[in-house]
């Protein structure tokens, strides 16, 4: 593939990530921080957050399992979940921790239950589209072309 | 009982009064208890305090009242006891003697009778004895017609003497009888006698019969035998007085008239007592009997009866009930009436002979009653000494005393009864007794009813203190709901303006992405600038929302840090002239010279109030101008006030003294306080707000037309935060008047100065240049006061408004200096006034005058091609004048680009305002300096002695942009490229200490700039960046002036101090990825990091710092950090952390109890580690709990990059200093 059209099309790809809001600011701060000294920051930070997550997520799923919910043990991962994510960028995985946070306050098991289903879900959906916006930057770095500076003008 | 009664009807009116209470006190109860229902969920504590109190305030009301009605009615029945039962006693032992003391007297007087009646018996006997003695042997008629005589004159002296008598009888043995009867009725005296004749032969007989005396009983029979067959009697009347005989004797039955008593009534020779009945009287009649014996003392000559009438005794009671009204008798032993006090007969005339009736048997109904009462209550018989008394009965309808007296005499006891109404004795008693009662209970009553008043009265003023108090519960309840909802109101205000902040952040982020993109033209730049300042300008606005609430409730704290004044409100009317434009409104400011540069306050609650003020006025400013004016007010007014009033325009001079009204109050506070008073007023042309609501104008939701709200919109709170923040700056606001329309707001505010000496040089500069400026601008009041100001300064000013003037002056000025223009179509004569004349005339008199020609592309006539042609016109006097356009926001780019085609370097936007006509005019000095200079000196060497301090005067970078020749070709062009390298270069000193962004970036730019020196695309590629830097700049310059001066120095400005360097940082965070972003952050801003994983780990790190290594051991995350961070191996050496970035939320131990931990290790040593928290909460109070448990800073998730930048700075530098 042409580098240039595999640049114009991980541009493409990144803008749709930000429309539809899987990330937001805080990914870009994260790209701007990446320089010659850590020329894999961003996957190396992502790859920590999926690790994070996955982590979190397990705990959390054991957590709510439990007959009697602790919701303090529960807030605090949703807390962590969602400072990961934030710092990511991951925006729609913060928004459903924010959810999921209420209705911990609330003690609301069920209502939990289904906000971890959604973090998952969000969880997941983000996770695909970074690993397919790495894919994208590898055959591009592998093609000799350079990342393309976003130029996001929406 | 009639205290029972009493009682009783106390009692029903204590059961009503109290009925009527409950009945009256019940509804409010029940009104209560539904309120309770109603408010039970939210006031229940409330409700039932107040109910308790209520429901203690009527029962104690209820005790009160009863405690009243108990202690007054227990007067009243003392009182009544009192008057009335000891009256009672006493009256009834009077009554009593006085009963006793009227029967004493008829029975007295029945006793008297009695003795006299026996009396005059045994007189008449021992009489007849005498005189039957003395005449000795009867033996001859003579004999005993003379004893018989002789007896008659001693029975009837005897009679005579006694009046009482009825009758006196004396019958002989022989069977004669002897009687003087008084009758009276008639009150005719009688002497009745028997027939002489017949007793002659007796007198043997008698003789026999003395004989034989024997025996009494035979003899007796046979003396009454004889009597009452053949005598005959006589009745003769007598003169009552003297006896004498008045009339002839009358034959009369025998034992006709009267009762003669006989032998048979002596029985035993001794006197004897009967009562007998007369047929002749109506009244019994007392009869005594005695035997008159012989001289032997052994037979019976004759019998003496004597009778007495019991007729007085009946008048007697009869006088004494006429006295004391009631009724008296007297009867036998056996019941039979004796004597009464009435008229009643006494005898019953049915039977022949008359009998005695018996007192049960009584005509008088009284006395019927009261004798069969008598019977009743003691029985058919009185013992003998039976005696009653009894107070009260009732016979018939009225009530009585009865009193019965036994009068115990020989062969007769009598029995005396008086009845005597009650009323007679005690009536006036019982019916004082009564009125007292009643007059009693209703004076009781009348005192227990007003006593009741009374504490209705009274409680009713407790308990409508209590009604008030629990009102004023309920009230505060409310108030706090209401301050509750307003909370939840500011609450959710907060949350909204963080979720609001969050895609403004966003929006500016991708602004300064876009305005770091190469490719953007000029034009596109200094639109992304303006976006991104209106996006700032947004921002501020969301954060302000926030402080509506502060000011409100009073809680806003005014900062106090040095801030330039002038281009604060130099930003903010170029904010607003943005708006301006498309209002055809000009946005003026106006700020007198000696208003102080430096100022102390809060630079954003300034900018927010003149923010609101301006936006105020160009909402309701449909066109003209609004114009912000400022000026200092001198604490010595005489010095400077000359200058002041030259300064100020003609129409202020109304103002003029009232400002001056405020000057001593105001010249006396700014001398203490030692703040200078800076006066400002916001002009507009606008609709105007009526003088009624001036004052008004400025509460909270008020609009001075509230039909305006649909067509401007906004809430009304504008104002009113300004006032309050006006109040807050120790100023005051108020509209005052105008002349012509529109609104005059006057405010002054009281700020610190902070010490201005050098700011005036470049004014000085301006004035000695022989500058000449053309201001061909279209505003008339912003060109005006433009052109006074800079006439001030000592800088020929000339005006046009229009294309036409333009080109009459410049002809004019050029045309007579050097008299080779050629005509064109623009060409066109005009009427020179005398005053541009004269003018000009002065202008040819300065020696190398600078043209400077100010010219607003509005002149041109854009809307045709005309543009072009006076494009071409004007370029003409390129050489002669220096052009500088005066661009709108909205000006094309075909525009721009034709200008900048034809050479015309200097380009700026409205509106124009001093420091911008500052900073140009130094512009052209230095251009021309550099001409001047050119000629002599090596180009370097200009560059590097003029530029080194040029920065102090810029002040917005971002609007003047300069824009770069496209062909490098003219000797302009170059100093072009040295003004941009140097600018540039100045640039970069002053953000590289705080500007990441651009540090990062510089040493790329820079050295491909160069590489590339010569080739103009890089070079327009730098273009690009300096509006984001000279942003950037500004910001960085309001940080100090020090700080610059630090790094300044052209020795290095290539790789530029990293904004950390050498700083230790630890940073606790437990979330791997925010560890790791934060590391990468600070590192990349030169600060060495140490990350630990929790709070504990935190804490032994500082305590400790030999063990950091192993930490990092143990730490998987960390060893990462070994792998990447390059200054590791430093830390080592380090022996201690300049800084912590806490997290707050961590395992173990969080970053609160970290921080306790911390702080407490410190307390001592005298060490202050600055700690940063790092939390996702964003809300104010996290912030609070933060600073409370020590912390120095905080920062919110996801990590803002300047923002942590800025707050580390200001941490280090603060301890380091």
């Amino acid at each position: 593939m042409d580098v240039g059209q595999m640049q114009r099309q991980w541009l493409d790809y990144t803008r749709s990530l930000f429309i539809e809001g899987f990330l937001d600011n805080q990914f870009l701060q994260l790209q701007q921080l990446q320089d010659e000294n850590n020329p894999e920051f961003v996957v190396e930070v992502v790859s920590l957050f999926f690790e994070d997550s996955e982590r979190i997520l397990k705990d959390l799923t054991f957590a709510l399992d439990q007959q009697g919910v602790d919701f303090k043990k529960v807030d605090a991962h949703v807390h962590q979940l969602k400072g990961s994510s934030s710092s990511v960028g991951a925006q729609r995985v913060k928004n459903a921790c924010i959810a999921f946070r209420n209705f911990c306050e609330e003690q609301n098991v069920e209502a939990c239950l289904r906000c971890l289903q959604q973090v998952k879900q969000e969880y997941c959906l983000v996770k695909n589209k970074l690993e397919t916006l790495f894919r994208l930057e590898q055959q591009i770095v592998a093609a000799g072309g350079s990342i393309p500076m976003m130029e996001l003008s929406f | 009982m009639a205290t029972t009664k009493f009682r009783h009807v106390f009692g029903r009116l204590w059961g009503f009064a109290t009925s009527c209470k409950k009945s009256s006190s019940s509804n409010p109860i029940g009104t209560r208890i539904l309120q309770r229902d109603v408010e039970k969920e939210e006031f229940q504590f409330a409700s039932t305090l107040c109910l308790s109190s209520y429901y203690s305030v009527f029962v104690v009301r209820l005790a009160i009242m009863v405690m009243l009605a108990i202690l007054i009615g227990l007067l009243t029945i003392l009182t009544w006891h009192f008057t009335k039962i000891y009256t009672t006693k006493s009256l009834n032992s009077l009554a009593y003697d006085l009963r006793y003391e009227l029967l004493q007297r008829p029975i007295l007087r029945m006793w008297n009778i009695l003795n006299s009646t026996s009396e005059i018996t045994i007189a008449q006997v021992k009489l007849s004895q005498y005189v039957i003695r003395s005449h000795g042997n009867l033996t001859t008629q003579e004999d005993q017609v003379e004893m018989y005589e002789a007896m008659r004159a001693v029975t009837w002296a005897l009679f005579a003497s006694r009046k009482a008598l009825n009758s006196i009888t004396v019958k002989y043995n022989n069977g004669f009888v002897q009687a003087f009867h008084r009758d009276i009725k008639d009150n005719n005296t009688f002497y009745i006698y028997s027939d002489l004749d017949n007793y002659s032969i007796g007198a043997s007989g008698y003789n026999n019969s003395e004989l034989n005396y024997s025996s009494l009983s035979s003899q007796e029979s046979s003396w009454n035998d004889n009597d009452n067959k053949s005598t005959v009697w006589y009745r003769q009347p007598l003169d009552p007085v003297t006896g004498e005989r008045i009339g002839k004797p009358m034959q009369i039955a025998p034992e006709d008239s009267i009762h003669i008593a006989g032998l048979s009534q002596v029985p035993d020779g001794v006197a004897s007592w009967r009562v007998a009945v007369s047929k002749f009287t109506d009244s019994p009649l007392l009869s005594a009997a005695l035997p008159v014996w012989d001289s032997s003392n052994k037979s019976i000559v004759a019998v003496v009866g004597v009778t007495t009438a019991l007729y007085s005794v009946g008048q007697l009671m009869k006088e004494l009930v006429e006295l004391h009204s009631g009724h008296m008798y007297l009867t036998s032993l056996e019941g039979y009436l004796l004597a009464t006090s009435t008229d009643a007969p006494l005898l019953d005339n049915s039977t022949q002979p008359p009998k005695l009736k018996m007192a049960v048997d009584c005509e008088n109904e009284v006395i019927r009653l009261g004798a069969e009462y008598l019977r009743r209550s003691s029985g058919n018989k009185f013992p003998p000494s039976h005696e009653v008394h009894v107070a009260n009965v009732r016979l018939g309808h009225d009530r009585y005393y009865i009193d019965s007296f036994f009068l115990n005499l020989k062969r007769l006891p009598l029995v005396g009864v008086i009845i005597i109404p009650r009323k007679h004795i005690l009536g006036q008693v019982d019916e004082r007794a009564f009125k007292t009662l009643v007059i009693l209970i209703s004076a009781s009553m009348c005192i227990i009813v007003i006593g009741w008043v009374c504490i209705l009265i009274l409680t009713n003023g407790v308990s409508k203190e209590m009604k008030l108090r629990a009102e004023l519960i309920s009230q505060l309840e409310a108030r706090r709901k209401a301050e509750a909802s307003s909370n939840y109101k500011s609450q959710f205000l907060a949350n909204m303006s963080h979720e609001l902040r969050t895609p403004m952040a966003a929006i500016i982020g991708l602004l300064d992405i876009l305005m770091s993109d190469d490719c953007l033209t000029n034009e596109q730049c200094a639109t992304v600038t303006q976006i991104r300042k209106c996006s700032t300008a947004l921002l501020r606005l969301l954060n302000n929302i926030l402080d509506i609430s502060k000011v409100e409730s009073g809680k806003l704290v005014l900062e106090d840090a040095e801030f330039d004044l002038g281009r604060e409100l130099e930003g903010l009317v170029d904010m607003f002239s943005v708006q301006c434009i498309n209002h055809s409104v000009e946005t003026v400011l106006d700020l007198s010279d000696d208003m102080p540069k430096l100022v102390r306050g809060d630079s954003a609650r300034v900018v927010q109030i003149f923010a609101n003020l301006i936006n105020n006025s160009i909402k309701f400013t449909p066109s003209g101008h609004v114009i912000l004016r400022g000026w200092f007010e001198n604490p010595n007014p005489c010095s400077d006030s000359a200058n002041f009033l030259m300064e100020e325009k003609k129409l202020q001079c109304a103002q003029k003294t009232r400002a001056k009204q405020y000057e001593n109050h105001a010249k006396r506070t700014s001398e203490r306080d030692k703040k200078a008073v800076l006066w400002f007023e916001v002009d507009d042309t606008g609709c105007g707000i009526d003088p009624s609501k001036w004052d008004s104008v400025f509460e909270s939701f008020e609009q001075a037309d509230p039909s305006t709200t649909r067509l401007h919109g906004g809430t009304g709170l504008g104002l009113c935060i300004v006032r309050s923040l006006v109040n807050k700056m120790g100023g005051e606001i108020k509209v005052v008047k105008k002349e012509g329309p529109g609104t005059l707001m006057q405010l002054y505010l009281r700020l610190d100065t902070a010490g201005d000496d050098t700011e005036q040089h470049c004014l000085v500069d301006i004035a000695n240049n022989g500058l000449v400026v053309l201001l061909a601008l279209h505003g008339n009041i912003g060109r005006s006061i433009t052109s006074k100001w800079l006439q001030q300064n000592g800088v020929f000013t000339m005006e046009a408004s229009e294309w036409n003037g333009l080109t009459q002056i410049l002809r004019e000025l050029f045309h007579t200096r050097s008299s080779s223009g050629t005509n064109n179509g623009f060409d066109v004569h005009y009427p020179i006034p005398e005053s541009l004349k004269s003018r000009l005339l002065s202008i040819q008199e300065i020696r190398h005058p600078v043209f400077v020609i100010a010219v607003d592309i509005g002149l041109l006539d854009l809307s045709t091609d005309i543009w072009k042609e006076q494009l071409n016109f004007l370029h003409r006097y390129l050489g002669l004048a220096k052009f500088i356009w005066v661009l709108n926001h909205d000006t094309s780019n075909t525009i721009k680009l034709e200008l900048r085609r034809k050479g015309y370097m200097m380009t700026v936007s409205k509106p124009l305002y001093k420091a911008k006509i500052v900073h140009i005019l130094e512009e052209v000095i230095k251009e021309r300096n550099h001409e001047m200079q050119k000629k002599n000196m090596d180009e370097l060497h200009v560059h590097e002695s003029d530029y080194t301090h040029c920065d102090a005067a810029s002040s917005d970078d971002s609007d003047i942009s300069e824009s770069a020749p496209c062909n490098p070709v003219s000797s302009t062009e170059k100093f072009e490229q040295f003004d941009l390298l140097s600018r540039y270069r100045i640039n970069n000193c002053l953000i590289g200490l705080t500007d990441e962004h651009s540090e990062v970036k510089t040493p790329r730019k820079e050295d491909s700039y160069q590489n590339n020196h010569n080739s103009p695309k890089s070079l327009s590629a730098e273009q690009a960046y300096f509006p984001r830097e000279a942003h950037q700049g500004e910001d960085s310059e309001s940080r100090g002036k020090e700080e610059h001066r630090i790094i300044r120095g052209l020795g290095r400005p290539a790789n530029g101090k990293k904004s950390l360097e050498g700083l230790r940082i630890l940073l606790a965070e437990d979330t791997p990825v925010i560890q790791r972003v934060a590391t990468i952050m600070l590192e990349k801003m030169g600060a060495s990091v140490v990350a630990v994983g929790d709070g504990q780990q935190a804490v032994d790190a500082l305590n400790d710092m030999l063990g950091v290594e192993d930490f990092r051991r143990d730490s998987n995350l960390n060893e990462r950090n070994t792998r990447s961070s390059s200054p590791q191996t430093e830390i080592l050496s380090f022996p201690s952390y300049d800084l912590v970035l806490m997290d707050c939320q961590m395992p173990k131990m969080d970053g609160y109890e970290a921080t306790k931990a911390i702080r407490k290790s410190e307390v001592g040593s005298g060490v202050h580690i600055p700690i940063v928290a790092l939390t996702a909460h964003a809300m104010s109070c996290d912030e609070a709990k933060c600073l409370e448990v020590g912390m120095d800073a905080y920062l919110t998730k996801p990590i803002d990059f300047k923002l942590m930048e800025s707050t580390i700075l200001s941490l280090t530098r603060k301890t380091t200093s």
